[in-house]
């Protein structure tokens, strides 16, 4: 479960990051807010890695719907 | 002594006979007699040196040929044998159609581009954009292909994080094509699938054939979720190939374009990474000026406990901070450390090289307006020289 997790938030978690570093230019920014921003960042960062060190591709086939016609028409 | 029978019942047992053994044929030919009856039906003979056969080809069933069949043209065609008792004779009702042979290939290729052209399926404003990261890819091609294993084993490599669904259909023979545009559907019904490659390992113009059927054309044409081609080698050029949103010169090429190499993705997230620590170190450094230059102009104004306040916020920020970046830098490895440092000079090296100058004063780079003292020395950093103001020097002068 926690793999399915992970791979489905990968492509969130990457966004988060940049989105991080963009946020980090803002000099309006407080010195606690960016302390806490570049701490979430770190921590994506570090899943992102995780993620992508340990990662199995998943194949799955979709079950094809019954027609008789397909394997009659088949000229092999 | 066999027992008489009636013209009927001869009939009837001949009809059982041949409808029962040939209730699925597939022939080779060349079409003669060819009519398009006003009602929609065809009526043709299908021939060869020695022999010949009456046809017919209801309407709603004939929508599916592409081509226009005429007189003399080789074809093959699947159906069943019918005996029509009221005239004892025999045809084939024919289901589906095909050119043989390169010529008549060639031929329905390029009747059916013109037309699908005119129709605007090839058009560049239709194409939908592929995405960047898909996380899950359909795919559309033979179960048992080597296509197939080859764009598995690329994902594998390349990068794994990503999910494939295969929608399995025939790639080859007559009823292919819709086996292959059945596919399309299918995957188009799943609601995660975001890009779905369409593909098939090398083969003979016969062999690719499915790929250049309308009816594959239209489900591509008709597909919600953008559509990659890879099929052939690379000098083959389908009808589908055509109309997909891109097309991939082999199943490989399309497997490649959609996913990033594990390593990409790894450089992208340390850069990341090491981006907003620089950021982070920056930030800090500001604070701490911003600070220390309040402290230099206001000092004997701000009550000593604002001032007790900013000190104590400041400690515990730089301790947090000096504990954070120990703890970060300790988990990388010191290659890391030194590509950063690397990096960074780099990056300020091109900055620099498009026209942008630093200031540095008493050590410290002036990232602010407010905080530059004019009147004390600082130094400018070019591209290529610094240069050392020393106002106290020329006010002498």
């Amino acid at each position: 479960m926690k793999k399915k997790n992970s791979q489905s938030t990968f492509k969130n978690d990457l966004k988060r990051l940049e989105e991080i570093s963009t946020l980090l230019d803002d000099s309006e920014l407080d010195l606690e807010e960016s302390i806490s921003l570049y701490e979430e960042g770190i921590q994506l960062s570090k899943k992102c890695l995780e993620a992508l060190s340990t990662a199995e591709l998943k194949v799955n086939e979709l079950k094809a719907k019954i027609d008789l016609n397909n394997d009659e028409d088949s000229l092999n | 002594m066999a027992d008489t029978l009636t013209v009927s019942e001869i009939t009837k047992l001949i009809k059982k006979d041949l409808e029962e053994n040939f209730s699925s044929l597939s022939i080779v030919g060349e079409l003669s007699n060819f009519k398009a009856h006003s009602s929609g039906h065809w009526y043709f003979t299908l021939k060869d040196s020695d022999a010949q056969i009456s046809c017919t080809m209801w309407r709603g069933v004939n929508n599916y040929v592409f081509f226009s069949p005429h007189d003399g043209m080789k074809v093959i065609i699947i159906g069943r044998i019918t005996v029509y008792p009221p005239r004892g004779n025999y045809q084939i009702e024919v289901r589906a159609m095909q050119p043989a042979g390169v010529g008549e290939l060639q031929l329905a290729f390029e009747q059916l581009k013109e037309k699908l052209q005119r129709e605007g399926l090839f058009n560049t404003e239709n194409k939908k954009e592929i995405p960047e990261l898909p996380m899950k890819i359909g795919i559309v091609t033979s179960i048992g292909g080597a296509a197939l294993r080859d764009m598995i084993s690329v994902a594998e490599r390349r990068f794994p994080l990503v999910e494939i669904s295969i929608a399995s259909c025939a790639v080859q023979g007559i009823g292919a094509a819709k086996s292959v545009a059945d596919a399309i559907h299918q995957l188009n019904k799943q609601n995660d699938v975001e890009v779905i490659i369409v593909a098939r390992g090398g083969g003979s113009l016969e062999d690719l054939w499915a790929f250049n059927e309308e009816i594959v054309a239209y489900a591509i044409h008709k597909s919600k979720i953008p559509v990659v081609t890879g099929i052939g080698h690379e000098v083959d050029f389908t009808i589908a190939d055509f109309v997909a949103d891109y097309r991939a010169a082999t199943p490989t090429a399309a497997m490649e374009i959609l996913t990033p190499e594990k390593v990409e993705i790894e450089n992208l997230i340390r850069d990341l990474d090491d981006d907003i620590t620089e950021k982070m170190y920056n930030i800090f450094s500001d604070i701490k000026e911003q600070i220390y230059s309040a402290l230099r102009s206001y000092g004997f104004r701000t009550p000593v406990d604002m001032l007790k306040l900013y000190n104590q916020k400041v400690d515990s920020a730089v301790y947090r901070l000096n504990q954070m970046i120990e703890k970060y830098l300790s988990n990388q490895k010191n290659e890391t450390t030194l590509l950063t440092t690397k990096l960074s000079a780099y990056d300020v090296q091109k900055t620099l090289a498009k026209g942008f100058v630093l200031v540095k004063q008493e050590d410290k780079f002036v990232t602010r307006a407010k905080k530059f003292q004019i009147a004390q020395p600082h130094t400018l950093i070019f591209y290529d020289n610094k240069i050392q103001i020393n106002k106290n020097y020329e006010e002498k002068k």
